[in-house]
């Protein structure tokens, strides 16, 4: 499959391209150059530019968005909002019908409303995600993607993380997020989300929590392990063993 | 009452800036200059102090929500959201009591004729401008009511005159002291913070 990684040269993009290049032809993507080599084709590209995304979405089967900016308030939304609607247009443009997003937990689960109050927080609740500018703004982007599939026969999951880690560097005691996962097990969720029958999913809008199975059930991985075959690795159990 | 109007190059900002003069400071404020009678502010919505100064003093915002002229989709979503969410966030943090925002009723028109449609239902909006870009407005607007920020009322336009239009806001406008605290049970007289009328007929 040919498939196109927007932010490709972030923290997770070397995982997950590592993980897809044995058997996927690919096309990364991002505002920076790689600080390692990449396998594939690499385009300097910022995803809030529509033409640019249209044009490298050109002879594609699937696009991998995980373009992430954080903290800025303009460039949040230029690349969480405005860059799912150019990754949208371009699916749309070339026919493409398999998209898979990224988002942060609070995507949908707003910090201030579920996390700290609730359990078994699980991914089919109605986004509620605050002003928090990060979740928001990716937020925006998850309606923009569910707008386009109510109306295009494009697929969409979105994965949503929290906290990676690095197995070998956690330290016993160590503060950890109520959802974490190794940035290898997140990579592997993208191949099966490549591989999975589009009619096997409930809807063109699903999304996911993805994550290590942990002990206190605060979020709920479930629906990954279920529909996606996720299989959640048991290499981030130091922090609390 | 400060009244503060968005998209002063539209023609609905400029007729309803007319009608609550009679009553209330009116400020206008547009992304590019506008020659107006009224007071103007020039604002492109950003994140820096200005924003904030837009809106100290301004009890409540009429957010119009309209497109520049010749604007790109692009930039008309980038409006949308990103400026709606900086004027709102300068707005909460000055101290403003309400928003109003103007929507569309087109984000209902894709409902079978005949039905009764109510506020209560699901917004169904296309992936272009205009429906898309109010329906965004709508979606950043709504989480700042949510957190309780901010009390917000959504007026969705239908086929109205400029005089529905303003009857809908000058209504909009009078609840702005009635929100009682939140703690409080609907029984007791609290309203949600978040509300939203059809103003008009219902595009079919």
């Amino acid at each position: 499959m040919n498939v196109l990684i927007l932010g490709g040269a972030g923290m997770l993009g070397p995982y997950v391209a590592r993980e897809l290049a044995p058997n996927h032809n690919l096309r990364i993507t991002d505002i920076t150059p790689p600080e390692e080599d990449l396998p594939g084709e690499f385009l300097l590209l910022d995803a809030s530019d529509l033409d640019g995304v249209v044009d490298a979405a050109a002879g594609m089967d699937a696009i991998v968005n995980l373009s992430v900016l954080r903290r800025h308030r303009r460039l949040a939304w230029d690349v969480s909002t405005r860059g799912c609607y150019n990754m949208m247009q371009a699916a749309v443009t070339h026919g493409i019908s398999r998209v898979i997003n990224t988002g942060p937990h609070y995507t949908v689960a707003g910090r201030h409303i579920t996390e700290i109050l609730d359990f078994g927080i699980g991914p089919d609740i109605p986004p509620q995600p605050g002003t928090n500018l990060y979740a928001i703004t990716k937020a925006m982007g998850l309606e923009i993607c569910r707008v386009f599939t109510e109306h295009h026969d494009i697929s969409v999951q979105s994965y949503l993380f929290y906290n990676f880690k690095d197995p070998a560097a956690i330290q016993p005691g160590e503060h950890y997020a109520p959802y974490v996962i190794s940035w290898e097990n997140a990579a592997e969720v993208f191949t099966l989300g490549l591989d999975i029958d589009l009619d096997a999913l409930p809807s063109r809008n699903e999304v996911f929590y993805v994550f290590a199975d942990m002990p206190h059930d605060k979020f709920s991985n479930e629906k990954a392990k279920r529909i996606l075959g996720f299989k959640p690795r048991q290499d981030v159990e130091n922090l609390w063993k | 009452m400060r009244i503060l109007i968005t998209s002063a190059s539209h023609g609905r900002s400029a007729a309803l800036a007319d009608h609550l003069a009679h009553h209330h400071e009116v400020r206008l404020t547009e992304r590019v200059h506008v020659e107006t009678e009224h007071e103007f502010v020039l604002s492109d919505l950003g994140h820096d102090r200005s924003t904030n100064l837009l809106t100290r003093g301004i009890d409540a915002i009429i957010h119009v929500a309209e497109p520049l002229p010749e604007e790109d989709v692009s930039s008309q979503l980038d409006a949308a959201t990103r400026c709606t969410y900086n004027l709102l966030m300068a707005a909460a943090e000055e101290g403003a009591q309400k928003v109003i925002l103007l929507s569309t009723l087109d984000l209902m028109a894709a409902y079978p004729p005949g039905y009764r449609v109510k506020e209560t239902w699901r917004p169904l909006p296309r992936t272009q401008p205009p429906t898309l870009t109010k329906h965004m407005a709508e979606q950043v607007i709504r989480e700042f009511a949510r957190e309780g920020s901010l009390d917000v009322e959504v007026l969705r336009l239908g086929e109205a005159s400029n005089e529905t239009v303003a009857v809908a806001v000058d209504q909009a406008l009078s609840q702005l002291d009635s929100l009682a605290p939140q703690h409080r049970s609907k029984e007791e007289g609290a309203r949600d913070p978040w509300s939203i009328t059809h103003v008009g007929e219902r595009p079919q």
